[in-house]
């Protein structure tokens, strides 16, 4: 088409059409929340193990380049290595001719060259000098750190991020393993959180608005329908009648437990006529299947109570977070009306064109009344605390429609096996305890960045890292870390575990495999594009990847 | 050089060289099959041959990272290949720009591969690499993905499952008299635009070609009304051969959003319980749009206007407008050039697009059905699977790993692997299950017989073959591609030719044992071509004697039902009716399951459920 038609690439839709599979999934307010970020990496940080070896770095490109494809704003390499003989045989994004250039500059350029909508810069500074300028790491929205890498220098980027409120991934990538952690700010909120849309269907049946009341009170008389009207009427209608008979015959109060909704399913059942020559009846089989998912009294989840109950949603401050606004007016909501907003979706089922439009507009308007009123405190929220900026509508009606599922992940650090971290050390043992976790494998790539900063501070001889020695030395320090004392935890058995796991590690000497390399950087960029979009839940907070058994394992360290 | 692979070598051991030395067939240049290409390439694989028929389109470029704006329009195949290969010279690349199932790729020729990777965007392809690989004895390592979900399985003969030992989901599918007629949904009127009036207008027209989601299992039903449909087709026809006059689009919206709908609110039968529809009048909306610029079709996210359609509708029709490169009638002449144009539905041709939302817009208005913004009719229309690059580089690298096992032979560490956005894992795996001893892809005798062409008949094949030769009874069925060509009941066909039955070199037949007591496994025969040596040698030998065991006991009905749909016919269903047989030629994977019920009730409906898993599609 491109041949006949050039102009029809550089309409105004042709964005839209290039991510349009994409937009699928994230929506235009998750492209346009990509499209403002811009992501830094930090690709090395010296030599790692004497003067001609640095992190490959494969990882963080093959990160930034799943990043680059679907649009993020820009991006800026951070890496002072040159190009050597074994980046090119590992790196995509270096050609013959990058020999001895910038890793920096020739791994932005090629990856540049994917998609012109990114801006993608380099730098071949160390990061330590950057991040002396105040105004450095707050471009960023995310910050990616390949390691290993001396300690000192991911604690000064950890602790200024934290500081900044700036997301960090942590990745290594050795061998036929992975393993990375994600630091996020104190608070992160996500009210997109995509939950499995059978989970999210709110009918309100056991209390309905006197609207939907009227609706159902419309087909009052059920036998009286022909019998294609009888066979058309929406299962919500079908439901809310019949729990109107119920609740005549039970004192008012609709079927509570197991055994009284099996009942009410069964009296639904039998009003199906069986002569029915329509054929089709299918409306009251929706009906009867719905009963135990709908047919319930609303309630609030308790992770939801939560994040009323705390601290940013009770104390507003001029300059707190939409979200807590938002979130702050709809706890408003919950108490004057004991329910949250309605989303107003209606899901599909057996129902004349006409009366499926009619109810979907009961439950749309509804949702449109609660939103509004939400919106009103948003408003009269904003007034007080003298805001400038007001928050869309747009943005309110989305917090209200996800209102039963945002959620809150109270960031955690980089985790690291130490003394003092009780509740890493904690979970670490939990999972040494299950034969099948791959819990080894971190041990392993902290006791590789152990060395790594070892040699790094001068506190190991080069060539450290290919010593038997300083390896069990340092596995044996950080399982007895882990053992606290109590031997039990560390047997022998696990001791194996961790011995062969290292062994695998220690094959390539600290050298990357693209292949894995190329894997995790497909993990790793799945969760930055879910920090960026805010949307879906992001990892909490590490993932360790086995490429020997073909699977990964999420941990709470 | 050394230091390139030094990892690489530290790490895989002697594997690496055995990835040297192997070739690969790397069947799909989309998604995955770009990662693919490129972690085969840095992970020291020797010679990779790479097929795609695609060209490469604007929406794939959010993934596909070889691929670059100035590339639309090319080979995906051929592009890949130059891309990648510039990036690792030592390596031998090969590339097809070609359909897989084209028969230049025998199963000889799949049989020089060490592995072979799917890496493809339908079905009907991956069955027939499934069946390919199968009879050459290779194996392959199958992917999907979907949205954030993925899934890698490895496929070996007689060791795990094959791709059709599992039933897989069918296309979705409706009954004529629901999208034409009686519609009540959004996407009875989606269809209707988009395998009705878009291909009776710009493409191949329904009476020439099976038209995609239609289902036409119960036209016998409602006899009268299919004939009523066939004459409102027939003159659509006539209106389109007067494309490109000024009154082009006034004509056809009057025939399909007046005419037709005043002669189906006249059938008062349909609409005794039914709210009439109501036909809209081209003069009346002309005048209140007036105002309306066709622009407004820019905005995919807004459900457009009653006026918005029809102005967009007229737009997309009309051939007087200013913008003269960007019409349908345009484009459809740049197609072919040719005296026939045909233009197909393609969801990312915005022109195409808009005329089918319109289109489907406006039928819903006249229904009282509620109307869809073009965002959402892209994804009905076009069956959109979401398609991200992370997804593809996770999924193409568990690929390799489990590439790994297969060169070593250690099928019982081979995985089937599955990403999954929820839960504690990100990867899950499960290994791999032995054959399903039902499944009637991979269990079944597979042989080959040399033909003589040129005199072979059909009765040849069955008695000196079948009969004599293999220890066939009487009750039993032969079919090709095409269909049954012998059965107990049909034996017209045994004095013909079997060139004249559509058989040549590389043909496939199928036989299927029908005795009551004990049959044995199906059994499929690859045609191969060879004069006879002598005057005296029968025309049809035997390569060698095949071991034809008998079928597990409880034979599933399912057989028939539901993986039969794989093999383009070939099941033992024997079809009668010329119109039946017509029928499953052209719609092989369509079996119909009784449906959820979702429509009006009157109609079984096939729905897709393309989150399901079973099909994961990668374009």
């Amino acid at each position: 088409m491109t041949d006949a038609f050039p102009g029809a690439l550089v309409g105004p839709s042709s964005k839209e059409r290039k991510y349009d599979r994409q937009l699928r999934l994230w929506a235009a307010s998750g492209q346009q929340a990509l499209e403002q970020s811009r992501v830094l990496l930090i690709n090395s940080d010296g030599p790692i193990d004497g003067a001609d070896t640095t992190v490959g770095g494969v990882a963080g490109v093959e990160t930034l380049k799943n990043l680059v494809l679907p649009g993020v704003g820009g991006f800026t390499i951070v890496d002072p290595a040159t190009v050597s003989e074994s980046d090119l045989g590992v790196n995509f994004f270096l050609e013959e001719s990058s020999l001895g250039k910038s890793r920096a500059e020739e791994t932005a350029r090629l990856l540049q060259e994917l998609n012109p909508d990114v801006d993608g810069d380099f730098l071949n500074e160390a990061i330590s000098e950057l991040l002396k300028r105040p105004d450095f790491l707050p471009q960023y929205k995310l910050v990616i750190v390949s390691g290993p890498i001396k300690r000192s220098s991911l604690d000064t980027i950890t602790a200024s991020a934290r500081e900044l409120g700036i997301p960090v991934i942590y990745t290594r990538s050795v061998g036929f393993y992975s393993v990375f952690s994600l630091q996020l700010p104190a608070e992160f909120p996500i009210v997109e959180t995509h939950p499995d849309p059978e989970s999210t269907q709110d009918l309100r049946l056991v209390n309905p608005w006197p609207e939907l009341k009227e609706a159902a009170a419309r087909i009052s008389n059920l036998d009286t329908l022909d019998d294609h009207e009888h066979g058309h009427v929406p299962y919500v209608l079908l439901l809310l009648h019949y729990l109107e008979k119920w609740k005549a015959e039970h004192n008012g109060k609709p079927p509570e437990n197991y055994k009284e909704k099996s009942a009410f399913r069964d009296m639904v059942r039998a009003g199906a006529r069986t002569n029915n020559p329509e054929g089709g009846e299918e409306n009251f089989d929706e009906a009867a299947a719905a009963v135990f998912k709908s047919i319930n009294p609303w309630s609030l989840r308790s992770n939801i109570r939560e994040i009323f109950e705390m601290e940013q949603c009770k104390n507003l401050k001029s300059d707190s977070d939409n979200f807590w606004i938002i979130a702050s007016a709809i706890s408003a909501f919950y108490t004057k009306h004991g329910v949250l907003p309605l989303p107003g979706s209606l899901p599909d089922m057996k129902a004349k064109p006409s009366d499926y439009v009619a109810l979907q507009n009961i439950y749309k308007k509804k949702a449109r009344q609660d939103m509004e009123e939400v919106l009103e405190t948003v408003r009269a929220t904003e007034a007080r605390l003298g805001r400038q900026t007001p928050i869309t509508e747009k943005e309110v009606e989305t917090f209200c429609k996800n209102a039963s599922h945002v959620k809150v992940i109270r960031g955690r650090d980089i985790p690291r096996i130490d003394k003092d971290s009780t509740q890493t050390l904690k979970a670490v043992r939990n999972a040494l305890g299950n034969p099948e976790s791959v819990m080894p494998i971190y041990i392993a790539f902290e006791a590789l960045d152990i060395i790594v900063d070892g040699i790094q501070n001068g506190q190991l001889p080069q060539g450290s890292l290919d010593d038997d020695a300083t390896w069990t030395t340092t596995i044996d320090r950080l399982l007895n870390i882990i053992a606290e004392g109590d031997d039990t935890v560390i047997n022998d058995e696990v001791r194996e575990r961790v011995t062969k796991v290292t062994q695998e590690l220690r094959r390539t000497e600290g050298g990357e495999l693209h292949n894995i390399s190329a894997l995790t950087g497909g993990l790793v960029s799945q969760e930055v594009l879910k920090v960026l979009t805010r949307q879906y839940v992001p990892l909490d907070n590490t993932c360790v990847f086995d490429g020997v058994g073909s699977r990964s394992e999420m941990f709470r360290l | 050089m050394a230091a390139r692979d030094a990892y690489l070598k530290r790490s895989l051991g002697t594997l690496s060289k055995r990835i040297r030395e192997s070739r690969v067939l790397l069947v799909g240049a989309g998604g995955i099959g770009c990662e693919l290409l490129k972690n085969l390439l840095l992970t020291g694989f020797g010679e990779i041959h790479i097929i795609d028929l695609d060209t490469i389109d604007l929406s794939n470029l959010n993934r596909q990272f070889l691929f670059r704006q100035e590339h639309i329009k090319k080979s995906k195949a051929l592009v890949a290949k130059e891309v990648a290969g510039k990036f690792q010279p030592n390596a031998k690349l090969e590339a097809y720009h070609a359909n897989i199932k084209d028969s230049q790729f025998t199963v000889d020729w799949f049989a020089k591969f060490d592995i072979v990777f799917n890496a493809l965007d339908n079905l009907d392809a991956r069955r027939h690499v499934n069946r390919m690989c199968l009879a050459a004895n290779v194996p392959l390592v199958e992917s999907g993905t979907t949205g954030f979900n993925g899934q890698v399985q490895v496929i070996k003969k007689g060791q795990t499952e094959c791709y059709d030992c599992n039933p897989k989901e069918v296309p979705k599918s409706f009954p004529v008299c629901t999208i034409r007629s009686t519609p009540s949904q959004p996407i009875h009127c989606i269809v209707w635009a988009k395998s009705y009036l878009f291909p009776e207008l710009f493409g191949t027209s329904e009476t020439d070609a099976e038209a995609d989601g239609l289902d036409h299992s119960e036209d016998a039903e409602n006899a009268e009304e299919i004939e009523n449909l066939r004459r409102e087709a027939q003159a659509l026809k006539a209106i389109r051969a007067s494309m490109g006059s000024d009154d082009f689009a006034e004509k056809v919206f009057t025939k399909v959003f007046k005419e037709d709908i005043e002669r189906l609110r006249g059938m008062e039968d349909m609409w005794k319980t039914r709210k009439p529809p109501e036909p809209l009048d081209y003069g009346t909306l002309q005048e209140k749009a007036s105002a309306i610029d066709p622009t407004v079709s820019q905005n995919d996210q807004k459900i457009w206007t009653l006026e918005e359609d029809f102005v967009v509708f007229k737009d997309r029709s009309d051939t007087r407008m200013p913008y003269e490169d960007k019409r349908l009638k345009s484009l459809q002449e740049s197609n072919t050039g040719e005296v026939e144009p045909i233009l197909t539905f393609d969801k990312d041709d915005v022109d195409t697009l808009d005329f089918v939302a319109a289109s489907a817009n406006l039928r819903s208005t006249i229904f009282g059905i509620e109307p869809k913004s073009k965002f959402d009719i892209k994804q009905m229309a076009g069956n959109i699977i979401p398609a991200i690059a992370t997804t593809n580089a996770m999924t193409a690298g568990l690929c390799v790993l489990q590439a790994f096992k297969v060169l070593k032979d250690d099928y019982s560490r081979a995985k089937m692997v599955f990403l999954e956005r929820s839960g504690v894992r990100a990867i899950n795996s499960d290994t791999l299950k032995p054959p399903n001893p039902n499944c009637p892809v991979c269990s079944v005798a597979l042989g080959r017989i040399f033909v003589d062409l040129e005199h072979a008949t059909l009765n040849d094949l069955i008695e000196d073959i079948l009969r004599q030769q293999l220890g066939y009874g009487d009750e039993f069925s032969v079919s090709t591609d095409a269909g049954t060509i012998y059965d107990p009941d049909l034996d017209d066909n045994l004095p013909k030719k079997l060139t004249d039955l559509g058989l040549k070199a590389e043909s496939l037949i199928r036989v299927i044992d029908e005795e009551d007591e004990e049959p044995r496994v199906n059994l499929e025969l690859l045609v191969s071509e060879r004069a006879k040596a002598t005057p005296e040698d029968k025309p049809i030998s035997l390569e060698k004697q095949i071991d034809i065991p008998k079928k597990p006991k409880q034979e599933p009905a399912a057989e028939e039902q539901v993986n039969g749909a794989a093999l383009n016919g070939t099941t033992g269903k024997r079809k009668r009716g010329a119109e039946e047989a017509g029928l499953e030629e052209i719609q092989p994977a369509k079996r119909f399951a009784k449906a959820e019920a979702n429509g009006d009730g009157e109609h079984p409906i096939v729905l897709d459920e393309t989150e399901s898993g079973a099909i994961l599609i990668d374009d």
